[in-house]
């Protein structure tokens, strides 16, 4: 072991010798390449033996970036440096040749000018001055290598610019090309920019109202977008479809009007409710027919109809818990804490972009609100008031709102079954026919001011207040929404226990009509005409056409509410300010700060209407759409136009990761229903595409048993075994919470609520996992770094020092075996 | 093509002005230079406060005025281009390709997060003497709240901050307390001006 290590050594110090002089001899006039080279191969000597090794294995795993430096070693004048030589000639050439081409180009001038021409050399003269120059720079070698390698590739680049004739043709041809590129991709940039939809018009109202209204529109945007794709995905696989190939209108009876509905079918208030014509239409479940494949295309409709209504929840869930943990991501960034709240204040309240005078009226009254904030929390974190009074009129406040609660929610019940024993009379007035609209619109549209002025009773700090008040109406909501659930579904209920007397009365009048008496035996009789054919009540249309109304009259009532509270009161304040006993705009009625809390509540309420109702009425989500675009322009230009800037503008960050989790609650929500009754009610047996089956999800048995070879069946019936299926699941949920364990956010908590055992079992078991493959990541680009910087090692370390890791490495670099005798081959 | 480049000849001494802020680009100089221009409203070369005071978002600003000092450094009255762009890259974004391979050696480019926060500090600091103290504070403060809060509570907010920030326990914040109190602030992007790419 010994002797080969000296034996190594002595050549190493004998290496040095000749480096040294190499370094020494340098010519002073040549590149700096062969200088350069020099003086790493006179360092790399000086390392003795030991590094030596351990360096040249680096080398050798660094071939990719620095192979070229290592085969210079070899053969010694390599072609860079000829390059590099031919360059600096050529460059002397050029020297000489400055004024003539500087002439020339002034006379030809088309495309480069003098002064551009001139900038050019004048760079190109830099660069060379640098590449002389560099052998004295005190930079490390790796540096030198770059700075090299650009300078050169500069000199490539504009070298043309300074010959003659096609040279600098192609040169100015280039550069023009070049220009042409960028202004392109500025223009593109631009353009998308452009194609952003809305943007200036969020814009616009960030810039006046802060970044929580643009927040809501923001939101809005979004919500459009996931509702356009949800559009598509039903328009395009199940209307469409259906409207191209499916049997046409009035060829049976579930596409028909029924004679007794016939006369009034066209008229516009039977219309507006979606009865007549409408409920007979492609918008809604009873229209489509349970034909397993339909047109010369063979189209499973009944299949597409269920598995997109499938899709639209499961994209949905998709899409909300991307965007929640990407908003994860954003929020974790941001430099909050709270070990130096007053020095942030102190020193970044100021938002140094704002240009418009009110809202720098606003910031100063948001920047001095938050001092009161601060100081306020500092009091209350000190000090404890009269605790048995603050609690005892929090009990109450809660006691009231509880009442107020179950008070609408008892109303809502009510109303709808009012609202079925009217359905069952013949002659009702549009009150009573839209009484279940109207109650829980007036119920959304007074409760939260209500619910307001009972919190100040509890005086709660406002960033809490606000969240009870968020919570207590989003309950408000959503107790309103499930009354009119249980109601809609005693209805069903009923419906469905009629179901089978109807269906005896239809099998029997077409059995009369077929066998009765008194026709002519040998001709046989022209079918019944389909609109006279007894049928079903069809509950899943009635559950969509509910879900309809309810859609356009939030709509509706939305817009009257912008209107009259807004607006009108806007002009109100306005125009009679000049004539009235007391400063309106300053004083008692002023002008509308924009409601975000409530919009975005009542957003995302509707949205939960569209997944539930969009399987019983696919026409739903384009009716959104609508709702949406509309009040995108609508909003946009009432808040413009009669709305102040909130007072206190709160943060966007945040608050839009919890509208996230509401709405992902409100779709887990509205998923229950529907699942329910896919689930455990029969179909209607004479409407919808899923008629005559026991459960809706029998087409998939259905499909499979048909459609695919008998194996898969069987493979299938396996699957679909319930001990399979509930991990299966269970295992898709998984990723979900550990998406953003980081984040705590309210999905990972809510998921590990509602499957207390595995979800957080299994979360926490891939977590491990990940974080197993996270540490072997980490290992192993923590060893990817440590080699790059090992490379610099034997460069920037000083010549004498030796590193205690290195070893020598007995198994010999290809190159080092020959250049290392060429290289201390002693000069005879 | 031809204008343009005229243009760019007409700012003076380009090249010394690019080696000492760093590289800000051809383009935005000739866009600062565009908009020096602009606010110099008489064409006389440089700009004086009065020209500076005219920008609306300066106007609205409370601390406009400390904004408008740092442009003139020593009591000078007169703002040349090269004052100018060397004030506004410290606005230019980190680039953090350029941050990899730049010397240690040579001395901090103007937008780095120091020099950032060392602008942001000496709006603060009046008196120049390396520390906001509390009166300073105040002053600050009062600029920012305006009348709202009473002089009571305007105190107690300055005695917490500086109880907050200070740790050798002088009364005043220091540059390097400042940056300490700002650590979890993303100064590299916030004081940051997309354009002076």
């Amino acid at each position: 072991m010994k002797r080969p290590h000296r034996a190594e050594e002595a050549p190493g110090r004998r290496r040095a010798q000749p480096g040294q002089k190499e370094r020494a001899g340098g010519s002073p006039g040549s590149g700096s390449p062969p200088r350069k080279q020099a003086e790493r191969r006179g360092r790399r000597e000086l390392l003795g033996d030991r590094e030596r090794g351990s360096a040249e294995k680096i080398c050798r795993g660094r071939k990719k970036k620095d192979g070229r430096a290592s085969l210079r070693e070899q053969r010694a004048p390599s072609k860079r440096e000829k390059e590099v030589r031919r360059k600096e000639e050529v460059w002397k050439q050029l020297k000489k040749h400055r004024s003539s081409s500087m002439a020339s180009s002034t006379s030809s001038g088309e495309s480069l000018s003098e002064e551009e021409l001139a900038r050019i050399l004048e760079q190109v003269e830099d660069k060379k001055k640098l590449i002389a120059s560099m052998r004295s720079k005190p930079w490390p070698m790796s540096r030198k290598l770059a700075e090299l390698r650009e300078a050169q590739e500069f000199l490539e680049k504009y070298e043309g610019a300074l010959g003659k004739g096609k040279g600098k043709r192609l040169y100015a041809y280039r550069m023009l090309m070049a220009k042409k590129w960028v202004k392109f991709k500025r223009d593109f940039d631009n353009f998308k920019t452009q194609c952003i939809p809305w943007e200036m018009k969020i814009k616009d109202i960030e810039s006046h109202f802060g970044s929580s209204v643009a927040s809501y529109f923001i939101f809005l945007r979004w919500m459009y977008g996931v509702n356009l794709v949800l559009f598509g995905l039903i328009f395009g696989l199940v209307i469409i479809p259906e409207v191209l190939m499916g049997m046409p209108y009035g060829s049976i009876p579930r596409k028909t009007v029924p004679r007794a509905e016939e006369e009034k079918a066209m008229d516009f208030s039977v219309l507006w409710d979606f009865e007549g014509y409408m409920k007979y239409s492609a918008l809604f479940y009873g229209y489509y027919n349970n034909q397993r494949t339909i047109g010369w295309l063979r189209y499973r409709l009944p299949m597409a109809y269920f598995m997109v209504g499938v899709s639209v929840f499961g994209y949905s869930l998709m899409i909300v818990i991307r965007s929640m943990a990407s908003n994860n991501q954003g929020s974790t960034s941001e430099g909050d804490s709270d070990n130096f709240t007053f020095s942030f204040k102190m020193f970044t309240s100021w938002d140094y972009l704002i240009g418009n005078s009110e809202t720098a009226d606003n910031k100063y009254a948001s920047i001095t609100t938050s001092f009161k904030e601060s100081i306020v929390d500092e009091q209350e974190s000190s000090k404890e008031e009269n605790v048995h009074l603050t609690r005892f009129l929090r009990v109450l406040a809660n006691f009231l709102i509880i009442c107020c609660l179950c008070g609408s929610g008892y109303l809502i019940y009510f109303v709808v079954k009012r609202s079925q024993e009217f359905s069952k009379m013949q002659n009702v007035s549009w009150y009573e026919r839209n009484e279940v609209e109207i109650v829980m619109s007036l119920l959304g549209m007074f409760c939260p001011p209500l619910f307001e002025t009972i919190a100040t009773l509890e005086n709660y700090h406002p960033r809490v207040g606000l969240k009870w008040q968020l919570g207590r109406i989003f309950a408000l909501f959503l107790g309103n929404l499930y009354t009119f659930l249980l109601a809609l579904m005693d209805d069903v209920q009923l419906k469905l226990s009629n179901e089978e007397t109807i269906k005896n009365i239809t099998h029997w009048t077409l059995f009369h009509y077929y066998n009765s008496s008194g026709w002519n035996e040998s001709v046989p009789r022209p079918p019944l005409h389909p609109a006279d054919v007894p049928r079903g009540s069809c509950w899943e249309t009635a559950v969509g056409i509910e879900f309809m109304r309810l859609t356009v009259s939030d709509m509706l009532v939305t817009y009257i509410t912008i209107l009259l509270g807004d607006f009108l009161r806007a002009c109100f304040v306005r125009f009679m300010n000049y004539c009235w006993c007391w400063d309106l705009e300053a004083g008692f009625p002023s002008y509308a700060e924009f409601d975000i809390s409530g919009n975005v509540l009542g957003l995302i309420f509707n949205q939960g209407m569209i997944w539930m109702g969009s399987f019983y009425a696919p026409g739903l989500v384009g009716i959104n759409v609508l709702r949406l675009l509309t009040s995108m322009y609508f909003q946009c230009w009432a808040v413009m136009s009669s709305n102040v800037p909130h007072e206190r503008v709160f943060k966007a960050s945040r608050s839009n990761n919890f509208y996230m989790g509401l709405l992902l609650l409100v779709l887990f929500l509205s998923l229950l229903p529907v699942a329910y009754t896919i689930m455990s009610l029969p179909p209607s047996f004479d409407c919808g595409p899923f008629s005559g089956k026991n459960r809706m999800y029998d087409v998939i048995q259905e499909t499979v048993e048909n459609d695919f070879p008998t194996f898969l069946g069987k493979i299938f019936a396996f699957l679909a075994n319930p001990g399979l299926i509930i991990p299966a699941i269970l295992l898709m949920l998984t990723p979900i919470p550990h998406q953003d364990t980081v984040g705590k956010s309210p999905i990972s908590s809510f998921l590990s609520c509602s499957f207390p055992g595995t979800a957080h079992h299994s979360a926490s078991q891939s977590q491990t996992l990940d974080q197993k493959a996270q540490g072997s990541g980490a290992s192993s680009s923590a060893g990817k770094t440590v080699l790059p910087a090992s490379q610099h090692l034997p460069v920037s370390r000083a010549p004498g020092v030796r590193p205690d890791s290195g070893q020598a490495q007995p198994q010999a670099h290809p190159w080092r075996s020959t250049s290392g005798k060429r290289a201390w081959r002693p000069p005879h | 093509m031809g204008s343009r480049s005229s243009h760019a000849a007409r700012i003076p001494d380009v090249d010394s002005l690019r080696r000492e802020t760093g590289s800000v680009s051809q383009a935005s100089l000739r866009r600062l230079y565009d908009r020096f221009q602009a606010l110099d409203r008489t064409g006389k070369g440089y700009l004086s406060r009065l020209d500076l005071q005219q920008i609306g978002a300066l106007a609205v600003n409370p601390l406009g005025d400390r904004i408008i000092d740092s442009f003139f450094p020593d009591g000078s009255l007169r703002l040349d281009f090269p004052g100018f762009v060397r004030v506004l890259a410290h606005f230019r974004p980190v680039d953090e390709e350029e941050e990899g391979n730049r010397d240690p050696k040579e001395p901090e480019p103007l937008n780095s997060r120091m020099n950032k926060l060392r602008f942001a500090f000496q709006l603060y600091d009046l008196d120049r003497d390396g520390k906001i103290s509390r009166h300073e504070m105040l002053q600050a403060l009062r600029l920012m709240v305006g009348v709202q809060v009473t002089e009571e509570q305007l105190e107690s907010i300055a005695d917490r901050t500086v109880q907050e920030a200070d740790e050798d326990g002088d009364g005043a914040v220091s540059f390097l307390e400042f940056a300490k109190s700002l650590e979890k602030m993303n100064i590299e992007q916030k004081m940051s001006i997309r354009i002076l790419k």
